[in-house]
C-alpha cells in the first residue's frame, strides 16, 4: 500500500512543481527584466538558473518528505495521507510565492524611488 | 466494511473543493485583469503577468489548504456522521475561500490607490516651473 502511495504522491507532486514552475518562469521574466533595465541575456539566464533551482528545491523536499510517511492499511488512510502532504507541499509552495512577490515588491519600490533621486 | 464510509467522505469532499476553488478563482481572477492594468496603468504585458502569478499563488495556498484539513480523524459510521463531518468541513473550507477572496480584493483596491496617488504627484511635478 505504501509504495502506491508513493508512487501516487511523486506523481502529483512532479505534476504540481513542473505545471507552476512553468507558470512561474513565463510571468516572471518581465519582472527580472524590470529590474535589470531591460537587459534582455541577463534576465534569460538569471531565469534558467532561478527554474532549475526551483525543481532542485521543491523535488528534494518533495522526497525527503516521503521519509516521514506512517504505515497505511486501507484505502481511506491512503487517500487521506496523500491528501495532507501533497497539502503540506502546495502550502509551502503558495506562502514561498506570495512571500518571493512581496520581496520583489519591495525591490522594485526601492529602485523607483532611487531612479527619482537621480532625476 | 465499516471503513468505507470514511473513503466516500473524501470522494464527496474533494470534487466539491476543487470545483468550489476553480470557481472563486476563475471569478476572481477574470474580474481583476481591469484592477491590474489600472494599477500599471496600461502595462499589458506586467499587468497580465501579475494576474496570473497571483492566480497561481490562490490556488496554490487555497487547494493546499483544502487538501491539508482533509483528513478526518473518526471513524463515520452512519450517513448522518458524514453528513454533519462533511458539511462541517465544506462549510469551514467556503468561509476560509470567502476571507481570502475579500483579502485579495483590498489588495487590489489598494495598489489601485496607491498607483493613483503616485499619478498624481507625477502630475504635480510636472507643474512646478523649472522641473521637466
Amino acid at each position: 500500500m505504501n509504495t502506491l502511495a508513493y508512487i501516487i504522491y511523486l506523481f502529483i507532486t512532479y505534476l504540481i512543481t513542473v505545471h507552476v514552475g512553468l507558470r512561474f518562469y513565463r510571468n516572471g521574466r518581465v519582472y527580472i527584466l524590470r529590474l535589470l533595465h531591460g537587459d534582455e541575456k541577463m534576465t534569460d539566464s538569471i531565469n534558467n538558473i532561478l527554474l532549475v533551482g526551483y525543481y532542485l528545491l521543491n523535488l528534494g523536499y518533495a522526497s525527503l518528505m516521503i521519509s516521514t510517511w506512517k504505515t497505511i492499511t486501507t484505502w481511506a488512510e491512503m487517500v487521506g495521507s496523500i491528501s495532507t502532504m501533497t497539502g503540506k507541499i502546495m502550502l509551502a509552495l503558495g506562502i514561498m510565492h506570495f512571500w518571493n512577490m512581496t520581496v520583489i515588491y519591495f525591490i522594485s519600490r526601492k529602485h523607483n524611488t532611487i531612479t527619482h533621486h537621480k532625476i | 466494511m465499516r471503513t468505507s464510509l470514511n473513503f466516500t467522505a473524501y470522494l464527496v469532499y474533494l470534487p466539491i473543493v476543487i470545483i468550489l476553488t476553480w470557481y472563486v478563482a476563475h471569478t476572481l481572477f477574470k474580474n481583476s485583469k481591469i484592477f491590474m492594468l489600472d494599477i500599471f496603468s496600461g502595462k499589458t504585458e506586467i499587468a497580465i503577468s501579475t494576474n496570473k502569478l497571483f492566480e497561481t499563488g490562490f490556488y496554490l495556498l487555497n487547494l493546499g489548504f483544502a487538501l491539508l484539513i482533509m483528513e478526518i480523524t473518526t471513524e463515520i459510521a452512519d450517513s448522518r456522521t458524514l453528513l454533519e463531518v462533511l458539511s462541517t468541513k465544506i462549510g469551514g473550507f467556503s468561509i476560509y475561500l470567502g476571507i481570502s477572496l475579500f483579502f485579495n480584493l483590498y489588495l487590489f483596491f489598494r495598489g489601485r490607490r496607491i498607483s493613483r496617488e503616485k499619478a498624481r504627484l507625477a502630475e504635480a511635478l510636472k507643474k512646478i516651473p523649472g522641473n521637466s
